[in-house]
């Protein structure tokens, strides 16, 4: 029951559902009486074959439920779809519906009037059936609903080789930094490196060391959304940075998600830092340590810090542009009909995890090979997924962002990472520098 | 009567001549207009005010955007690293081409083959391209550091692509194993029609090939260089795709040229009118260069 209250003042269930149902049905009536007129089309990021199979199964359940209405899926890109809806949006011509983008991407497009709300959506799905907190993050100002999210992410669990670390007489999972470094140093060797910890200027070091300043106990912004950068923690969280480099492959200073996931599945560092998609990776590529791997949350500072897990809540939202919006929120609730949306979280399993809980209870969820294979890991990933967070809420007292997609594309946290770590500047210098720059994009 | 008369058709014929040169240049114009006038007239317009990307609006703040970006440290570091990219890879692209270009002049062995071959690089897509390099360049799998750490020349994988002066070498030499192909195109289609007896005249009075190429293939090929390197330069000057895919500008912004740092302004951070700023910058340092350029090669003409 605490979900129904999520939903915007003004706006009951029973209103909701019933708006919902009453569009979708005035969508339909249209869509029979012209056959093939409806078309819309669906961007995603997520590209990977198994997944396109999936999504194109949805797809052909929903088609088959929706005679004349297709449903056509493009791809776009982790680092890509940022022009690519810009441009959209400049021309008018958006796509119906937007799946896998971060949270705060889309808090960024609803603050400027380009999405359309999603309160309706999340009440047909079901909001009771959602984690707790689930789509808080998606709260905007207005108290709105900007989206939802497909999937929930683990993004930066530590991912460990039990065998290399039981031929280094390590016992347990490091929990803090010390541990974590004295871990790397033992089981670096020859041709194995300690982590592949990303170093390059790109969103993945960005959204990394977000995780890393809250590993030391601080935050990007404060609860009121001022810059609170400059702090004895983002300096304890360079000096780890820094103090992890020569534990990293040479190339780390150029690494993004794929390089440091192959890094880890290949076997070239004995620590890994991704979501769970390393399990399905290491069981297709790398047979042979599948039975090794396990994961735990990021270490932090020190015992007492909680652990930070950085959930970019992949989400889905419509444009307000769109010219089908009943159609493409009829399509964005089918998404969750348990049987595709099983088939899609097991296109990935691990990587993209339920938001619902009826489909983690779900018998034939539980029933994958990898999620049956590691079902401590899964259930890990999916209780830190849960209780994570992103730069656009940073954490159950922080309002939601809007200008941390801003802030992220900007690469200003990236930059500061490699003048400090890499270029060896002056830290204070560089986190004041970075600071102003963050402060000048809150404020433009 | 008859002389005012003639006077008067004539200038009728003359009219409809003037009206039908009109006529058939219009479409031209029209086409000129649509593709660099318009662009350009926006360009110069958007810059004056402050856009969000997505939506198109903003406010009026005139010239502001050009005092911000010019008071800006990263702009200048930017037009540094532009400058050394445009002479680093200008400069191997003339050398590279114009060395292969005189090889492929010679009656060699699969001539025919090679001077296909050769294209290779400047037909593959900038992206197949640039996923080849940094394979290549990996410091765990790239044949590069395998090769080398297997020959005993170094004891651990060099970083090409992620520190400096390393990733600006490496997007310096990618560059120009890209582009050099247009030169040697272009350099070996003059060779072909340097007259033969210009050769025979220098061997006759004693020219040995080195005096030959100094003496008689080098100013031949003054015209065509003129044209490649001012192509070649604006083209350099602009480029983004190879850059960004290899590097993304960084180590910090060691390899940020100003087309990336335009790309940032207009979509990471959506600000269309500071891009457009930027890019008219570009614009002007460019066509200050190319005036500079042409004034000093006609002079020598001269």
């Amino acid at each position: 029951m605490k979900h129904t209250s999520m939903l915007s003042q003004g706006i009951s269930r029973r209103g909701a559902l019933q708006g919902l149902a009453a569009a979708t049905a005035v969508a339909a009536m249209p869509i029979r009486a012209s056959a093939q007129e409806t078309t819309i089309r669906w961007w995603s990021p997520q590209a990977a074959p198994a997944q396109v199979a999936a999504y194109k199964a949805q797809i052909a359940a929903f088609e088959a439920a929706n005679a004349g209405v297709k449903v056509v899926f493009e791809t776009t890109s982790d680092e890509g779809y940022a022009p690519q809806l810009a441009a959209a949006f400049s021309s008018g011509e958006v796509p119906d519906i937007v799946t896998h983008l971060p949270s705060f991407a889309i808090q960024t497009y609803y603050a400027n009037g380009l999405v359309e709300p999603f309160n309706d959506v999340i009440e047909a799905i079901g909001a009771d059936d959602y984690y707790e907190g689930a789509n808080e993050v998606f709260k905007a100002a207005d108290g709105n609903y900007v989206g939802t999210g497909i999937g929930n992410s683990a993004a930066n669990m530590l991912w460990l080789r039990k065998d290399l670390m039981e031929g280094a007489g390590i016992s347990d999972a490091p929990k803090t930094w010390d541990e974590l470094r004295a871990a790397c140093q033992a089981m670096q060797k020859a041709g194995i490196y300690g982590a592949p910890l990303p170093y390059g200027r790109n969103s993945m070091t960005t959204l990394i060391f977000i995780g890393v300043i809250h590993q030391a106990g601080g935050q990007v912004f404060d609860t009121d959304l001022n810059v609170a950068l400059d702090t004895q923690a983002t300096r304890d969280a360079l000096e780890f940075y820094a103090s992890m480099r020569e534990l990293c492959p040479p190339g780390a200073t150029n690494y993004s998600w794929g390089e440091a996931i192959t890094a880890f599945v290949s076997g070239a560092t004995a620590t890994g830092i991704y979501t769970g998609r390393v399990l399905g990776n290491v069981n297709a590529q790398n047979p042979p340590i599948a039975d090794s791997v396990t994961c735990v949350t990021y270490p932090t500072k020190s015992a007492d810090i909680p652990t930070w897990t950085f959930n970019d809540f992949p989400s889905v939202f419509i444009p307000k542009q769109s010219k089908n919006i009943a159609v493409a929120k009829a399509f964005a609730a089918s998404l969750y009909n348990p049987e595709g949306y099983i088939q899609q979280l097991h296109a990935a399993p691990g990587h993209v995890l339920p938001v619902l809980k009826s489909i983690n209870e779900n018998p034939k969820y539980q029933s994958n090979a990898i999620i049956q294979k590691y079902p401590a890991e899964v259930e890990l990933m999916s209780q830190a997924a849960a209780g994570g967070f992103n730069l656009g809420y940073e954490s159950a007292k922080h309002p939601s962002n809007d200008k941390a997609g801003k802030v992220v594309g900007s690469g200003a946290i990236a930059d500061m990472v490699q003048r400090v770590v890499l270029n060896g500047e002056n830290a204070d210098q560089v986190i004041g520098e970075t600071s102003k720059a963050i402060e000048d994009i809150m404020k433009s | 009567m008859r002389h005012i008369m003639a006077k008067q058709q004539q200038t009728l014929l003359e009219r409809r001549y003037s009206m039908l040169g009109l006529f058939l240049i219009a479409p031209t114009v029209l086409v000129f207009c649509a593709v660099i006038v318009y662009p350009l007239i926006s360009a110069v317009y958007l810059s004056l005010f402050k856009i969000f990307t997505p939506t198109l609006e903003g406010s009026w703040v005139g010239l502001d955007n050009y005092r911000v970006l010019l008071s800006k440290g990263e702009f200048w570091t930017s037009l540094r690293a532009n400058l050394i990219w445009t002479v680093g890879t200008l400069s191997l692209q003339i050398i590279f081409g114009v060395g292969m270009a005189l090889v492929l002049h010679q009656n060699i062995w699969f001539r025919s083959l090679a001077r296909s071959l050769i294209l290779f690089p400047y037909f593959i897509s900038t992206v197949v391209a640039v996923l080849v390099w940094k394979w290549l360049f990996n410091d765990l799998y790239g044949i590069l550091n395998h090769l080398m750490i297997t020959a005993g020349l170094i004891d651990w994988p060099i970083d090409y692509l992620g520190s400096m002066p390393n990733a600006m070498i490496s997007v310096i030499l990618v560059g120009a194993w890209k582009y050099f192909p247009f030169v040697v195109i272009a350099v070996l289609a003059r060779l072909q029609s340097i007259p033969d007896q210009l050769y025979e005249a220098a061997k006759i009075d004693g020219a040995g090939p080195i005096a030959r190429f100094f003496d008689i293939t080098l100013p031949q090929l003054r015209e065509v260089l003129v044209v490649i390197i001012m192509l070649r330069a604006i083209w350099d000057f602009k480029e983004f795709d190879l850059i960004f895919l290899l590097t993304g500008g960084g180590p910090v912004t060691s390899t940020q040229t100003l087309p990336l740092l335009v790309y940032k302004e207009a979509f990471a951070l959506n600000q269309m009118g500071m891009a457009s700023a930027y890019a008219v910058i570009m614009m002007l340092i460019m066509l200050g260069f190319m005036l500079v350029y042409i004034r000093r090669t006609r002079s020598e003409e001269s």
